[in-house]
């Protein structure tokens, strides 16, 4: 962490981190270049080059592609050539999908095409919050009773019963992690809590990253108490006392209501030695990601906590066992931990009957993609991804439903007919997708779906950390070949598509090797018309 | 700076020694019994029955790292997992051969050859390329060039689909060190050289500049070889698996060798 944040220090003293600034960190730290070469060079926030002072970064991704962004960053380009201190340059997904086509304006989202009026008047520093919106079904407190399942816990007689306690209570609510895998958060919790090793520490997921996602922007923004007690709760659970929030750098406006929240809980005693008098000690402290999806693989972002870049570890061992600095880490994502205080205040079977049709709970989804009011919705888990469509306006310009991803860019799409399927991890797997991290994407009827398949697979070849031989040569071979068949029309070679998408599943040392050509896959199974040379007999 | 704490050894302590009083860990590979000392990993316990995993990143000397995936095994896990970094388990059911793994094998191979200059398989260095007899040995469809090596040859850049992969090409060659020739085409990022460099030598010069499919070995911040620090002890060039990092007094310049290999730096 020190190092990484050395090099951000740095960069936000002097705007860019020359050879200079660099080998002099090397002489004062004692790391040797190399290791700086490879942090600078693998993680997009830090540059060696001066910036201009206006810098507008266009998302390329996929709801913004959707959004028909790439003529339009053409245009702006245009309209913007030769102005004097300004650079529009390309970016992964923003996370900010409700405004696609998205743009950041020296760190502030806005859309596409207000970025070149609002680049004329961007305000200095960084986002400020938005102000909390109560009001969200998870959400069990009035402002005076927050943190109120931390403190019964902690003036309970014994704290390994209470601990015990509530390992059982959410594994009977059958919550499950909510950034994409699905591990069962109760088991995880008693895994952590039964190592041996110490010290232990809590990471909180906050690096949402998968284009279409930004659920856990709008819940940190929103809802930071219940992030920072489900936290506290993971802690004083496992017998940790530090707990880290790994935020991407785009999130500015979660990040300073984290912030804020972070100092109340501070002045209430609720962090620091002796958490209201009791013997449980608890420091939470926030790091800023230097960039990257990949980061939100759990192992690759504990290489970041430990100064170096970001790629996957093989696993076993987890890191539940072997984590930040070889202890034993309890990981979860914001929605995960959020989740846990209304769980343990209302109890399991509140949380069991606030699904619908024997579905258990509530999710946030991000919809996003060809709707009229693109958003973060809380629903009760079982409601149909048509239903959700209607909630937030119904398609965009009275069009029909095509296709939808429902776990975003790495879930496989599903043709219209599949949108009474209900939210929920099981019911979407069944369909041949998945919920992934609960990002809904919407396809209007007329829009072509290779070309949208193309731009998830650049996705993941851009997003490769280039570890391991299959994920860093087959996304970018596969890359190439759509984008020569989306160019030309020419038949993709469909047996060399397969090898690829084996290789990949089979051989990846993660999980964005895995998905990489999924959702080229399930395009070729459901419209096979719409990919040439895929041969629809035997799609995989 | 050594990023593990741990035992790098020859594979050749962890066969039971009798008396030792650690507790042994019983496994099968390929139904084949063996008892390994804890810690030992699956590709040292295959070793111990002579049963030989292909690697292409891992070197006894060396910490295992596992990203080359050659050695992957079927373990009855969903996933396959690979040997060289995988600890053996105490009633684990190991299988080291089937379609599954062949396939997946010859593809990995394929995979690094379509990026790989079909003259580096006569690079007549030390006289081994572990890429090209692999992929001998796999049969894989690539049109290797078996040249004599005659003089006036040089190494070249030019690449060919293999398995019907597209051919990728494009990286550079590094004539600027006055021990050590670089082709960055021929290296696949397997990481022998880094932890050469820097855990066995600990002269910390070789790292990875880039991401993704732009990834490069590099030297110190990304300086081309014959600037950097190295000291050219020679450890990379041993630990190289293919032709990407070769001994200067065997290799053959190209003719047009007088312009820089690396732009804005003097060839040596």
């Amino acid at each position: 962490m020190r190092l990484i944040r050395e090099l951000e220090r740095l960069q936000a003293e002097r705007g860019h981190l020359d050879e200079t600034c660099l080998r002099e960190l090397s002489s004062r730290l004692g790391v040797p270049l190399y290791r700086l070469e490879g942090l600078v060079s693998f993680y997009p926030h830090f540059r060696t080059e001066p910036a201009p002072p206006v810098t507008i970064s266009v998302c390329r991704d996929m709801s913004c592609h959707l959004a028909g962004p790439e003529h339009v960053a053409a245009t702006l380009r245009k309209e913007l050539a030769g102005k004097e201190g300004l650079a529009v340059e390309e970016a992964s997904c923003l996370g900010c999908c409700e405004l696609a086509p998205a743009a950041r304006v020296n760190g502030h989202p806005c859309q596409l095409q207000d970025a070149a009026a609002f680049a004329s008047s961007v305000p200095e520093g960084d986002p400020a919050p938005n102000g909390e919106k109560p009001g969200r079904l998870c959400d069990p407190y009035g402002e005076a009773e927050r943190y109120g399942v931390l403190r019964a816990a902690l003036e309970s007689p014994s704290s390994t019963d209470e601990a015990e306690r509530i390992v059982d209570a959410l594994q009977r609510s059958g919550l499950r992690g909510m950034g994409g895998a699905g591990f069962p958060t109760g088991l995880k919790w008693k895994l952590v809590r039964g190592e041996e090793a110490r010290p232990k520490y809590v990471v909180c997921n906050a690096d949402e990253s998968e284009p279409g996602t930004f659920k856990d922007r709008v819940i940190m923004e929103e809802l930071p108490h219940l992030v920072v007690e489900g936290i506290a709760l993971g802690a004083f659970v496992v017998g940790a006392e530090k707990g880290i929030i790994y935020i991407r750098h785009e999130y500015g406006r979660a990040k300073a209501a984290l912030e804020a929240e972070l100092d109340r809980a501070r002045l209430a005693g609720l962090l620091g030695s002796g958490v209201l008098g009791s013997d449980f000690n608890l420091e939470i402290e926030i790091f800023v990601s230097p960039g990257g999806y990949i980061l939100g693989e759990e192992t690759a972002l504990l290489e970041a906590l430990e100064d170096r870049r970001g790629e996957p570890r093989n696993k076993p061992p987890f890191p539940g066992q072997v984590g930040l600095r070889g202890r034993p880490t309890l990981m979860n994502n914001v929605e995960t931990l959020a989740l846990v205080p209304g769980i343990l205040r209302r109890g399991v079977s509140w949380w069991e009957s606030a699904g619908r049709d024997g579905h258990t709970g509530f999710k946030f989804i991000s919809v996003s993609g060809h709707v009229e009011r693109p958003g973060v919705y809380e629903i009760p888990t079982g409601t149909t991804v048509a239903e959700l469509i209607e909630l937030a306006g119904g398609i965009s310009g009275g069009r029909a439903l095509k296709a939808f991803a429902p776990g975003g860019a790495s879930s496989n799409f599903l043709p219209a007919d599949h949108a009474d399927v209900p939210i929920d991890f099981e019911t979407i797997e069944q369909r041949g997708s998945m919920m992934g991290s609960g990002a809904l994407v919407v396809v209007a009827e007329g829009t072509p779906l290779l070309p949208l398949a193309a731009n998830v697979v650049r996705f993941f070849r851009n997003e490769s950390c280039g570890k391991c031989v299959p994920c860093r040569l087959a996304t970018q071979k596969a890359t190439e070949m759509i984008e020569a068949t989306v160019e030309s029309g020419a038949p993709l070679d469909w047996p060399v598509i397969r090898k690829l998408n084996l290789l990949l599943g089979e051989t990846s040392i993660c999980g964005l090797g895995y998905v990489a050509l999924n959702p080229l896959i399930s395009v070729a199974e459901h419209w096979p018309e719409e990919v040439p040379g895929c041969s629809v007999e035997a799609p995989e | 700076m050594l990023r593990r704490s741990s035992r790098i050894g020859s594979g050749q302590d962890i066969v039971a020694t009798r008396g030792s009083g650690e507790q042994m860990i019983s496994l099968t590979i390929d139904g084949r019994p063996v008892q390994v000392l804890p810690g030992a990993t699956i590709w040292e316990a295959a070793r111990t029955l002579g049963i030989d995993l292909p690697v292409l990143c891992h070197d006894p000397r060396l910490e295992p790292v596992g990203v080359c995936r050659l050695c992957l095994v079927e373990v009855g896990e969903p996933k396959l997992t690979a040997a060289c970094v995988r600890g053996a388990e105490d009633g684990m059911e190991v299988h080291t051969a089937s379609e599954r793994l062949e396939t997946c094998r010859l593809g990995l191979v394929e995979l690094l050859l379509s990026e790989y200059p079909v003259d580096a398989s006569v690079l007549p260095k030390t006289g081994s390329d572990l890429l090209v007899e692999l992929a001998a040995e796999l049969g894989a469809d690539w049109p290797a060039r078996h040249r004599s090596g005659e003089a006036g040859e040089a190494p070249g850049s030019r690449t060919e689909p293999a398995g019907g992969i597209p051919a990728g090409d494009g990286r550079a060659l590094d004539h600027t060190s006055k021990v050590i020739f670089v082709d960055h085409q021929a290296c696949i990022l397997c990481d022998r050289c880094i932890r050469g460099c820097d855990d066995l030598q600990v002269n910390e010069v070789i790292g990875r500049t880039g991401k993704g499919y732009q990834t490069r070995i590099a030297f110190d911040l990304d300086v081309p070889m014959g600037a950097s620090t190295c000291v050219s002890c020679g450890e990379c060039e041993k630990v190289c698996p293919t032709g990407a990092l070769s001994l200067r007094g065997w290799e053959t310049l190209p003719e047009d060798a007088a312009a820089p290999a690396v732009e804005g730096w003097e060839v040596l």
